[in-house]
């Protein structure tokens, strides 16, 4: 026999007590478990997801973090567009000497598919070849990349440009209007796409416009892409991304409209504007991802499109931190109102237990007429409450693991954070010891009265 | 083995100091066993209390086995109570949620440690007084007299030196009250132990080897 089994045998008899105190702890530890779970794994996801993305350039009339946000974490609607001479000069070198990039790929994005919104991204075939994530290419779990190269980006443009220059000037017998080849409609999926819709390769994905049960919804069948390959799972927004060739993005119908961006002559309207003719330099993109050769390189680029009117440039690494850091503060204020859960938890452990020390009497009484000394009386209420929180604090981070693995689905559709639920962090093991030894805190109070019996008056009780 | 002398114990009552206990000279050898006997609040089971370093007396010295209880610590107290000596109590004090085995062995635990041959030893006594099938009962499961009885084994599963005993029999009806006590008696005798018993009961003293009236202790002028 040892003092722990006498603790163990003390909330045992105390069933109901017991059931209902460690509830109070697991609540609370499991809501103090839940905010460092959620915290950890969005930042993790946020600070993972930046490791792919050296410089985004974007739309000048949105801050970086909105660029950011919706380029790399799929948040909101793209913000905006940049023409496609931006791209082309980066990759001539004509930005600045020193500005001349390893690589940059333009990205257009608007439709999605499936009711969780997957969003589409039109690219080109750089995308798996020289854009690296966390230092090397993307790796595909199965199959492989579709072809469409940024020449022959650049030759559709002059295509649609041609057709859409006629098209303003009203011309009857212009060039025709490209039309989606059918090599062109291939996508390449994230592993949680695949997942989700239980894609394999050659199963057919639709892009949709708009979202799912609003106004506007509708389905591009002429877009109607397969499956060529699946991405290796990088726990970041790449996993919910469909990529297409960003041919298909600027032929499918409805996309029209903004096809070109056109800035407005001084002195001009936007009937005026809508009647120019345009380039393919024009071609409207949501985002281009740039990697600067060396880190004098990107001095230039941030210098250069500081200035220039057409385009900024966003930098992950600068901004992202800055953005969880604001995240953090909030995860603190929550980490704090948990913690004060769990020390009125604790006060309710010292309360159950105390409110016990004087049908105890007798029992402490007896022990101390065998011989226990007043330490070892202590040691056993202390275990108990120790015994209690601790059990509750497994109860609870158990409790929180399990509600991340049944709510996972409906925190990505609202965080974009796809929970990690068997992954347990070290802080859960402290906040295990901590909530115990909180508990063994709590215990002292009732312990202490309890190691104060006097043993020769209450020995003569009867039971 | 024991010996006090000039030993008074008093307690507060409204405002008031009682003398609870007063012993001028008190020595039992080892092996005796002694029944100590008087009327009621002549301080019989303080003068227990004092003997088990429960409460320490107010004046004199009590000297037990060789060593002067009266100076010694709490804790220390404590210690020497838990190897030293052996309690009985008339209401028994087993805990309720223990069974019997484990009654036993929660001497042991508080006393020279609850290892291996304490495990051996509770069992063994309580296959003595004929519990071996009743050892995984809880005291509610069992008839008065077990339940004496394992109160008994827990008294000596440390193998102590001293046998205290409150009343042991007050609870209990004559015959096996007398039953319970020849055993305890023939157990205390086999390991040689210095028995001291509080009784009212004539019968149970006449048991004993000596019975000393406590009003023959106590100081001329109190």
């Amino acid at each position: 026999m040892k003092l722990w089994s006498i603790s163990m045998r003390n909330l045992r008899i105390r069933i109901v007590s017991t059931v209902l105190t460690t509830l109070a702890i697991a609540v609370a530890t499991g809501l103090y478990a839940a905010i460092m779970l959620m915290a950890q794994q969005t930042r993790d996801r946020y600070e993972g997801s930046i490791g792919g993305y050296q410089a985004v350039l974007g739309p000048k009339d949105c801050s970086q973090l909105e660029l950011l946000l919706n380029t790399i974490f799929h948040v909101g609607d793209a913000p905006g567009q940049i023409p496609m001479s931006v791209c082309d000069d980066l990759r001539a070198g004509k930005v600045s000497r020193r500005g001349a990039v390893r690589y940059a790929i333009p990205q257009a994005r608007g439709d999605s598919i499936s009711r969780w919104s997957f969003p589409v991204i039109g690219t080109v075939d750089e995308m798996f070849s020289l854009y690296e994530w966390q230092r090397a290419p993307l790796q595909f779990a199965d199959g492989g990349p579709w072809a469409f190269s940024y020449e022959e980006l650049q030759e559709l443009g002059a295509r649609l440009a041609a057709f859409e220059t006629a098209r303003r000037a009203d011309e009857k017998d212009g060039p025709p209007r490209p039309i989606i080849d059918a090599k062109w409609k291939k996508a390449v999926v994230g592993h949680r796409v695949a997942r989700a819709m239980q894609l394999s390769l050659g199963s057919t994905i639709v892009p949709v416009h708009g979202k799912h049960g609003e106004f506007g919804y509708h389905e591009h069948p002429e877009a109607a892409c397969e499956v060529t390959g699946i991405l290796a799972p990088t726990n970041s927004p790449l996993d919910t991304t469909v990529f297409l060739p960003l041919s298909v993005h600027l032929l499918v119908g409805g996309h029209e409209g903004g096809l070109f961006k056109v800035e407005i002559p001084a002195g001009k309207n936007p009937d005026d504007a809508a009647k120019l003719p345009v380039t393919a330099r024009q071609l409207a993109l949501t985002a281009i991802l740039a990697d600067p050769k060396d880190h004098l390189g990107a001095q230039f680029l941030r210098r250069d499109f500081g200035t220039r009117p057409d385009a900024q440039v966003a930098w992950p690494q600068d901004v992202i931190p800055k953005f969880l850091q604001q995240l953090g503060n909030a995860a603190d204020w929550l980490e704090i109102v948990a913690q004060l859960v769990l020390v009125v938890a604790a006060m309710m452990i010292a309360v159950a237990i105390y409110n016990t020390m004087n049908e105890r009497r007798r029992e402490i009484a007896i022990m101390r007429s065998l011989g226990a000394r007043r330490t070892q009386i202590v040691a056993i209420i202390v275990g108990e409450a120790a015994a209690l929180s601790l059990a509750g604090a497994v109860v609870g981070v158990v409790c929180c693991h399990l509600a991340a693995l049944l709510l996972r689905s409906t925190v990505e559709e609202m965080t974009g954070v796809w929970l990690e639920w068997a992954t347990f962090a070290p802080r859960e093991l402290y906040l295990l010891v901590g909530v115990g030894a909180l508990g063994a805190l709590a215990g002292l109070l009732p312990a202490w009265k309890g190691s104060t019996t006097q043993v020769a008056d209450n020995l003569s009780q009867t039971y | 083995m024991i010996h006090l002398h000039n030993v008074t114990k008093s307690y507060r009552q409204d405002e008031r100091s009682v003398l609870a206990c007063d012993v001028t000279d008190l020595r039992i050898e080892k092996g005796e066993q002694v029944a100590l006997v008087g009327r009621s609040g002549t301080g019989k089971t303080t003068l227990l209390h004092v003997l088990a370093g429960i409460l320490r007396p107010d004046t004199g010295e009590v000297e037990i086995a060789g060593q002067r209880i009266d100076t010694m610590s709490e804790p220390q107290r404590d210690r020497f109570r838990g190897q030293h000596i052996g309690m009985v109590y008339q209401t028994f004090n087993l805990l309720q949620p223990f069974t019997a085995y484990e009654n036993v062995m929660l001497g042991a635990l508080f006393g020279r440690g609850a290892g291996h041959a304490a495990e051996a030893r509770g069992k063994e006594l309580l296959a003595r007084v004929g519990l071996s099938d009743r050892m995984h009962h809880r005291p509610s499961e069992l008839s008065v007299g077990q339940v004496q009885r394992v109160a008994i084994c827990r008294a000596l599963v440390n193998d102590p030196e001293v046998i205290l005993m409150d009343e042991p029999l007050g609870n209990q009806d004559r015959t096996t009250g007398a039953q319970v006590l020849d055993l305890l008696l023939q157990l205390a005798h086999e390991g040689g132990k210095t028995v001291v018993m509080v009784t009212h009961d004539p019968d149970s003293a006449l048991r004993m080897q000596r019975t000393v009236d406590l009003a023959t202790l106590r100081r001329a002028s109190s």
